[in-house]
């Protein structure tokens, strides 16, 4: 029934894969394309860490049926890096500040943060609070997170 | 206190036979139609895909609504506004029309969860997913919107008090129907609205209330014309507070007549004791807290100044 | 006894040149290179770009899935077990009952009591009945439901003080009280005679979940030589080891546990890699493969430890010029089904001693009397939480010192000045704080940064319908560095190569709060290398040495004395043979930046390489162990009366709120937090600590709370259980003060704990002065704030 075989690009490259019908994205990228930088902390929609871009929005990718970015644009957080390895401005700014503890929510972080500077190059604190309000950290109190995104915004340097 | 099996293991995957993408509303009425009852219909998916990892329910296929055209839009004629069935939050938080014509809407829309959720889950969504505080349902209700529901038997249109049924459950069957179209009239002159919530923290958490207004005034007179109240959750469903509104119909507006009708309001509403949401006592109390704002809010907006 | 403490004295001597250590450091008082600067962590680069594993992102091919069948009772006996039906599914490798586990059926982090498989009866709702491996996780979870167990219901019981009652329903063989202890200082009834003012309080705390963001994932690997390796995110391998090795039945060098980088812990991953690892070993050993086990987030909550929750009654003399005269208090901490780290072995340390010898606050007393009940109970356990029995006290004598201060017309900050632990101050405890006090700078430093004496003027309404009222609040915490009892000490190897590159062996993991790179940084400062050429080895039981947990706020302290230690071991022969080829004494040597040089002469130069490859190609020691272990605790088991830490570090938060004085709800507008943590290793990753502490606190403050009805927990999902998102967080300014510990690597104490322990009490005390309503059971939620100040008589000039 219905075409099993799933195509779209991630981090500009097409694939094409066979994921079970009720699979999530976050399992897919994990499980079958082996992009683990996707991290999955509560399948809930509750906590952000599994957090991509979906055609340039952040969606949770625990949430989000794989079937639905058919013919679509996913970017990881493994997208970022350029192929000759720099960094996207929001990693380095992210390292800088400190704006990474343990790491486990940085990969949604650093994308929700993305599709915002990419939208609004230099947005305000209350801005980025709201933007960033899906995605759960434990660790940081997320403060440097601020000054790792207020800092790109305030040099007008909107990533990539 | 024996607590059941699936309170206590969990499983990370959803498990379907078969995901299906119709590209037309008549190929996903006759999807719908071949499985009798056995798929449902999935749009944004956040709120289907957590309850069938909680084995809430388990269809053989789901239905996925995304791919339909034409429903993806808000669109205005005259002073009408219609939604689209795929009409996400952020769509409607992000609108200038809704932000000027109906404040309260895009105001509850961007309370939902958070801008993850907000990007794919549709208000349509909200709807149907019955619970009693759902962020775009209160104001929905608040605006006397209708909804149109297409089956196998054809199209019908139902106005939002008609629609809840209890939580969890409205009149539409998502194994047999699709909510296609949300409308309601946009706030006009001498009309003003206002969306309240009340919880524990700011983002991606239920409320422990919801309070949408819209009242009508007549500016010569100081009077109220019309005032819709909807709260949740302090009953079933989203409830309308017709009592107070009724009250409030033509009377002259004064802080001691808003008082009184939030006193009102409070009397008929009995939201449960929640060991998370809140006791009883307390939110009937914030329920007069929030209709008094809410009214003097909407009468501001409406460019009354109450003295 | 006697010749139990003569043991202790014999300890105590050893570590005596561990303390003339300390000692050298800070004659020699040296500018340092790397040491005490803010440097980027080392595995940022590994995070930012998703590259770090953690447990969950292996390859698990070719491993069984590893499930656990849960109690759905509280407290019952178990009847039978039938598992006919579920060894029968295809695809079921295993399924194990209590009879199948090799060794000892128990486990637990401070003393086994908590079965790896329940086989007579089960404790609370989560407890573990069966264990099933099968080749899928879907399969497993389908042989769950095919388990019968038939059970029969135990009345329960949910409150420490009912547990106690003789009539309780008896939850261990040995009753339901695990653990009394006592504090009993001066002479209590005589310093309430001589109070003018008498207050008695009694505060409550719920049960709090740590929230790590990874939720747990074990694997257990079956080695060839009849061994186990397992494999996770966790605080404590060596802890984890010491309780494989009895539950499998083989002695400790067979087992082999190796850390996997955290994400997140904040003291739960010291309990729950133990419990999951042991059930994922009994699989592994009884299958003969490889078995993950991992849990759902809801599956944490109801099955991993939790912050205590306490009542406590406290009851506080002064004299009218606020001079604290008594204090006496009952404190009563539920532990829930299983010992975890609540009790421990004397003189000192364990959750619930902690909690008794702070519970009077870092003030000086000359009269205390605690009573301190550790209670069983049909809840889920409690264990190790960022603070350790310390934030729960805070909330009660920070807010009881804002109550007296009322209660006598002082200023909040006045009355703290009076009494908080200034250098010489006694504790509780008779503890003579003989250095690195910095509590009375942090208070004043704060009050200065935060503008105390302005703000707290200007409390009240903003606006003109009065229904947001401002208010500020202080509140001072202290906290210890180390753990304190029987084995806490830290051994560090450093190896150079023969190109100058170095490898750190320590056993203190990354969780987060920065070790993999605040121990380099110490290791790189000693030997007077490049920080990139010190690569920190992961922990592995198998490779490093004995290290203790990763908790205690001990590692920077400990571990970086020891690093100490060892690099200057190593340093010998490097120096040696840097004497040899420079031709001068190895007194003028010095190692900077990875060069080598003559103080007098700094033309005369090598680098780092040519003196190690030397020392490689003559045969010289290019291996150094450290070995280093704090002054050792002492505590009167009957009086509470010793020193059970040997260095405390300070904190005083400061914060500005807004209540909505209709709805109880509360804004927080400005927050200022200032440390003494003595030298900061790291300044920014201290930042960092100290922010993500604060975060910690708000949700202890105003909505974290384990829901509890009937013993099963109510909120399982981030989405009923609140931790702060960054719309509930406000801005802060963190400031660390210039401290010096004489224990410590270059001054450092310890900081990670402390952090979130005052934030809690400072914002209810602002909240109280915004509203006046005082909430004395968290969280300050709306709802509780609305009725404190209903209970209060409505808001103030209202």
């Amino acid at each position: 029934m219905g075409d099993m075989k799933l195509s779209f690009k991630v981090n500009g490259k097409g694939v094409e894969i066979s994921p079970p019908p009720g699979s999530v994205l976050a399992d897919v990228l994990r499980e079958d394309l082996g992009l683990t930088g996707t991290k999955v902390g509560c399948r809930e929609g509750e906590c952000g860490a599994c957090t991509v871009l979906l055609d340039g929005v952040p969606v949770n990718s625990c949430l989000l049926p794989a079937r639905k970015v058919a013919g679509r644009e996913v970017t990881t957080i493994e997208g970022l890096e350029k192929q000759d390895g720099t960094l996207d401005r929001l990693q380095q700014s992210f390292m800088d500040a400190g704006a990474s503890q343990c790491g486990f929510c940085t990969p949604g972080m650093i994308l929700t943060a993305k599709a915002l500077l990419d939208k609004n190059p230099n947005p305000d604190e209350g801005e980025i609070r709201h933007a960033l309000s899906g995605v759960l950290c434990r660790c940081t109190g997320y403060r440097k997170v601020m000054q790792a995104v207020l800092e790109l915004g305030r040099r007008g340097e909107s990533g990539s | 206190m024996e607590r059941k099996f699936s309170e206590l293991h969990w499983t990370g995957k959803v498990e379907v036979e078969e995901y299906l993408t119709p590209s037309s509303l008549a190929e996903a009425l006759e999807m719908l139609n071949r499985f009798r009852g056995q798929a449902r219909i999935i749009a944004g998916g956040t709120d289907v895909v957590p309850q069938l990892r909680k084995g809430d329910y388990s269809p053989k296929a789901l239905v996925d609504i995304t791919g339909l055209t034409g429903l993806s839009d808000i669109e205005t004629e005259g002073n009408r506004i219609t939604l689209g069935g795929l009409v996400t939050h952020a769509q409607v938080a992000n609108s200038p029309l809704i932000q000027e014509k109906a404040r309260l809407l895009s105001d509850g829309c961007a309370q939902v969860g958070s801008p993850q959720i907000r990007n794919v889950a549709t208000v349509a969504g909200n709807l149907v997913s019955g619970q009693p505080a759902a962020d775009a349902s209160i104001p929905l209700l608040a605006l006397d919107a209708s909804v149109t529901i297409v089956s196998a038997n054809g199209e019908r249109t139902v106005p939002l008090c008609a629609f809840f049924l209890d939580v969890g459950r409205t009149v539409l069957d998502p194994a047999r129907e699709i909510l296609t179209r949300i409308e309601f009239s946009a706030l006009g002159e001498n009309q003003g609205c206002c969306y309240q919530r009340l919880a524990k923290r700011k983002a991606l958490t239920l409320p422990m209330l919801v309070c949408a207004v819209k009242v009508a005034v007549d500016p010569l007179r100081g009077t109220f014309v019309d005032t819709a109240l909807a709260l949740g959750p302090v009953a079933p469903i989203p409830f309308r507070e017709r009592r107070a509104e009724d009250f409030l119909r033509g009377k002259s507006i004064s802080p001691k007549v808003i008082q009184d009708a939030a006193a009102e309001a409070s009397a008929y509403c009995s939201p449960r004791d929640s060991i998370l949401r809140g006791s009883c006592d307390y939110r009937q109390e914030m329920v007069k807290v929030y209709v008094r704002r809410g009214l003097e809010r909407s009468l501001e907006q409406a460019g009354y100044t109450l003295d | 006894m006697a010749k139990e403490m003569d043991k202790k004295r014999e300890v105590q001597v050893i570590s005596r040149n561990q303390v003339d250590l300390c000692r050298l450091l800070k004659a020699e008082a040296k500018p340092l290179a790397v040491a005490g600067h803010s440097i980027n962590r080392l595995d940022d680069m590994l995070k930012v770009t998703g590259k770090l594993k953690y447990a969950g992102d292996y390859d698990h091919q070719g491993f069984l899935h590893g499930k656990i069948l849960r109690s759905p009772h509280p407290h019952a006996l178990i009847r039978s077990i039938n598992t006919d039906k579920a060894r029968q599914l295809e695809g079921v490798v295993a399924v194990l009952t209590a009879a199948d586990v090799p060794g000892r059926n128990l486990f637990g982090a401070a003393m086994p009591d908590q079965p790896v498989i329940c086989g007579d009866k089960v404790r609370f709702i989560g407890d573990g009945v069966a264990l099933v491996a099968a080749e899928t996780e879907k399969i497993a979870n389908q042989a769950l439901r095919l388990i019968e167990v038939e059970y029969e219901a135990l009345p329960a019981v949910f409150d420490p003080r009912e547990a106690i009652r003789e009539d309780a329903p008896k939850i261990h063989a040995n009753g339901n009280l695990l653990s009394l202890n006592k504090v009993r200082k001066g002479d209590v009834e005589a310093g309430f005679a001589q109070a003018d003012v008498i207050m008695e309080r009694t505060y409550q705390v719920p049960m709090q979940d740590h929230a790590y963001i990874e939720p747990d994932v074990i694997m257990a690997i079956p080695q060839p030589n009849g061994g186990m390796l397992v494999e996770g995110p966790m605080q404590a391998p060596f802890l984890t080891r010491k309780n494989l090795a009895p539950v499998l039945g083989i002695p400790m060098n067979k087992v082999r546990v190796r850390q996997i980088h955290m994400g997140g812990g904040f003291g739960g991953k010291e309990d729950s890699p133990i419990d999951l690892g042991c059930r994922a070993a009994v699989l592994a050993q009884h299958t003969g493969r490889p078995v993950k086990m991992s849990l759902e987030r809801e599956e944490l909550m109801i099955q991993t430890s939790k912050r205590h929750p306490m009542i406590m009654e406290i009851k506080i003399g002064a004299k009218k010029d606020g001079t604290l005269v008594a204090f006496k208090g009952i404190l009563w901490d539920e532990q829930g089904a299983y010992a975890s780290l609540g009790p421990k072995v004397p003189p000192a340390g364990g959750c619930h001693v902690h909690a008794m010898m702070m519970m009077p606050g870092p003030y000086e007393i000359p009269n205390c009397y605690v009573d301190a009940y550790l209670c069983y109970t049909n809840h889920p356990y409690g264990g190790a939480m960022r603070g350790f029995g310390a934030p729960q006290v805070h909330v009660a004598h920070e807010q009881l010192m804002d109550e007296l201060a009322a209660e006598l017309g002082m200023d909040p900050v006045d009355i703290r000045r009076k009494n908080g632990f200034k250098l010489g101050s006694a504790t509780a405890t008779g503890q003579v704080l003989d250095q690195s006090v910095g509590l009375m700078d942090t208070l004043e430093a704060c009050a200065e940064a935060f503008d105390w004496g302005g703000r707290v003027k200007q409390a009240g309404y903003i606006d003109k319908h009065k229904t947001k009222r401002r208010g500020v609040g202080v509140g001072m915490g202290w906290y210890r560095t180390s753990i304190g009892t029987g084995f806490d000490a830290c051994g560090a190897n450093v190896h150079v190569n023969e190109d100058g590159s170095v490898l750190l062996y320590s056993g203190i993991t990354e969780m987060g709060q920065g070790a993999f790179t605040v121990l380099p940084q110490i290791c790189a400062e000693e030997l007077g290398v490049k920080l990139e050429d010190v690569r920190l080895v992961q922990p592995d039981t198998d490779l490093v040495p004995e290290s203790g947990p990763t908790v205690g706020s001990r590692s920077t302290t400990l571990m970086g004395n020891a690093i100490i230690m060892a690099a200057r071991q190593v340093k010998e022969s490097l120096l040696e043979m840097a004497s040899e080829l420079l031709l001068v004494p190895t007194s003028r040597i010095e190692f900077v930046d990875g060069k080598v040089y003559d103080r007098d002469n700094p033309e005369r130069k090598l680098s780092f390489r040519e003196v190690t490859s030397k020392c490689w190609f003559t045969g010289k020691r290019m291996i150094g162990q450290g070995w280093w272990a704090p002054p050792m605790a002492s505590m009167n088991p009957e009086t509470g009366q010793g020193s059970p830490y040997f260095v405390y570090s300070y904190s005083t938060h400061m914060v500005q709120v807004v209540v909505d004085v209709e709805t109880g709800e509360v804004e927080l507008e400005d927050y200022v937090a200032v440390f003494d943590v003595g030298k900061a290793i790291n300044p920014k990753a201290v930042e960092g600590q100290i922010e993500g502490g604060v975060a910690m606190g708000i949700g202890y403050a105003l909505m974290e709370a384990v829901a509890l009805s009937g013993g099963m927990i109510r909120n399982l999902s981030l989405q009923d259980y609140l931790i702060p998102t960054m719309l509930d967080v406000p801005d802060m300014k963190p400031i660390i003060l210039p401290g010096y510990n004489e224990l410590g690597p270059y001054g450092a104490k310890g900081v990670g704990e402390m952090c979130n322990i005052p934030a809690a009490p400072a914002i209810l005390n602002a909240i109280a002065n915004a509203c006046g309503g005082r909430v004395r059971s968290l969280p300050a939620d709306p709802e509780a704030v609305f009725l404190a100040i209903r209970e209060a008589g409505g808001p103030p000039d209202a």
